[in-house]
């Protein structure tokens, strides 16, 4: 344990936000939108979450 | 203290109250009292679980931190809570929102029974007394710091102003003063990495400073080894417990997206959370690295942000980066006083006191948020000698965040979990991490890891002997959107 190189933890982060990325697609649809109506793209919240996730990714990256 | 500091925080103590009262006009019943009547914007819910979610610590211990070892304190903003929001927005809150309930351990009640309810409000609510009586004590200490009040006065102020707008106006006074105080709080970070990059000579010469003198203070992970934080330990128990947990399972945290207008505003409001949890580092750990780069004269690293008020911002903006702390505080008592009561009023009274009258909710609750917030006021001052007990509910509390998520995770997920299986995964995973923690002297984000799988097993095994819950309230207590379609 105590000889896990650092650089690791970020390659994990950044493993489990693209695993992540990859199970908000399950999501079905339907269940995400709920009770608004389905007019805009935007309110599909598996977009917001790979912005989020996006995000994280390019955190990691920097600071690796 | 610049007057035209003081007159910025006398004008925010006016506005939250202000604003505050005038929406007690709005509540009619417990429904408006507790949940906002199912009144709220994603924005406004979305700024308020900010509000909630951070408080002095965040902004005092996190700078010092940061100022000791750097972005990896920011580790609690992104690996330590982002996973956890964007799975509690897109399953558990969808899940909580169409069970119809008040809070999370009603829907433990349901999900597994009566006494898994009342256990887990009564932790919650134990607890919360006591960490509402540190805040109190953090924010008339600040209060006397910077403006020279006597404790006392501190407390009393500082009770009443909260105490004013969380009884009249409830949830929805609670979630809209949050979000002022978050976009103050937000204001006075980019006034503060503005300010401070331009005082440290501009970006070039902040960022070569910073890592000519501390290379490691740009990783975002400490070595294996380190006592505090060892980055195995912050994944497993931060990132896979610890977090969940405390996304997925708290009280103080989750009651607002219960408040929210609409599911989606519920679920949009927790992703906008966790976008704006993104940068709360600029808030709480910029402060210490740059104190860190301006070579702050401080004996101590809890100084960190104290300095940088007091050398870097300019009267007025100081008074503002004052207000924005005393924000912090605010909105996590006044959301602790709410989510307590409501806690009390229906999972604890409605259950234990059999021939209640739902119909008294509303004042129960307000009379409730009166005495819990008295009671923070009178245990504040001897907060100092109080500060063992204190340690030791943190200690009881954590000893539940393993087995809870646990229960909350295959209750939701699954059909499989029974109610029997529930209440004996609860108690003896609570005993496995009483083991490790107390007597093997684990470190806690191990202990939370390991309590946590072996809750997830018993409960998993447990329920293959004992008898589940019926189809039919399986369909709405566990999450199954493609039996839907």
């Amino acid at each position: 344990m105590i000889d896990l190189p650092v650089a690791w933890a970020n390659y994990i982060s950044m493993g489990i936000f693209i695993f992540l990325g990859c199970l908000v697609w399950i999501v079905p649809k339907k269940a995400v939108i709920a009770d608004r109506p389905i007019t805009d793209r935007w309110r599909d919240l598996r977009i917001w979450a790979m912005v989020l996730i996006a995000l994280q990714l390019g955190i990691y990256w920097v600071f690796s | 203290m610049h007057s035209l500091d003081l007159a910025v925080i006398i004008g925010y103590l006016g506005l939250i109250t202000f604003v505050g009262i005038k929406l007690s006009s709005r509540v009619k019943n417990a429904h408006d009292f507790f949940l906002a009547g199912r009144s709220l914007a994603w924005w406004v819910v979305g700024l308020s679980i900010i509000g909630t979610n951070i408080d002095t610590n965040s902004y005092v211990g996190a700078s010092g931190n940061a100022y000791n070892v750097g972005i990896a304190q920011a580790n609690f903003e992104w690996i330590g809570a982002i996973p956890a929001m964007i799975i509690a927005s897109l399953i558990f809150i969808p899940l909580y929102w169409r069970a119809g309930v008040y809070s999370i351990p009603e829907y433990l009640g349901l999900r597994y029974n009566q006494g898994v309810r009342v256990v887990a409000a009564l932790i919650a609510s134990v607890f919360a007394v006591f960490a509402l009586g540190v805040a109190m004590w953090a924010l008339a200490l600040t209060l006397e710091t910077y403006l020279g009040w006597p404790i006392w006065v501190g407390i009393l102020v500082s009770g009443t102003v909260v105490g004013l707008y969380s009884i009249a106006g409830g949830l929805a006074a609670v979630a809209i003063t949050d979000s002022i105080q978050v976009s103050i709080m937000f204001l006075c970070g980019i006034l503060i990495v503005g300010i401070g990059i331009s005082d440290a000579g501009g970006f070039g010469a902040f960022a070569t400073t910073l890592t000519q003198d501390n290379p490691n203070h740009l990783q975002a992970y400490l070595p294996a080894d380190s006592e505090d934080f060892p980055w195995p330990g912050v994944i497993l128990g931060l990132g896979f417990v610890l977090s969940p947990a405390y996304w997925i399972g708290s009280q103080s945290i989750l009651q607002r997206t219960l408040g929210a207008r609409t599911q989606w505003d519920a679920s949009a409001s927790m992703m906008f959370a966790a976008l704006a949890k993104t940068f709360i580092p600029l808030l709480v750990v910029f402060p210490g690295i740059l104190a860190l780069v301006m070579k702050a004269d401080i004996e101590y690293p809890d100084m960190a942000l104290p300095w940088v008020i007091k050398n870097v911002l300019p009267p007025g903006i100081s008074g503002l980066m004052f207000v924005a702390i005393i924000a912090a505080l605010q909105s996590s008592i006044d959301s602790g006083v709410n989510s307590t009561s409501l806690m009390i009023t229906r999972d604890i009274r409605h259950v234990l006191i059999k021939n209640h009258n739902p119909e008294k909710d509303l004042i129960v609750g307000r009379y409730l948020t009166l005495v819990l917030l008295l009671s923070s006021m009178c245990i504040a001052p001897f907060i100092g000698d109080l500060g063992g007990i204190f340690t030791f509910l943190q200690t009881i509390l954590s000893l539940f965040q393993g087995p809870m998520l646990a229960l909350l995770l295959l209750g939701a997920m699954t059909q499989r979990a029974t109610p029997m299986a529930g209440l004996w995964t609860l108690v003896s995973g609570v005993l496995v991490s009483a083991v490790l923690l107390l007597a093997l002297e684990w470190n806690l984000l191990y202990v939370a890891f390991v309590s946590f799988c072996y809750s997830m097993i018993a409960l998993w095994t447990v329920s293959g002997f004992t008898e589940k819950l019926s189809d039919e309230k399986l369909a709405t207590l566990t999450y199954r959107p493609w039996s839907r379609t």
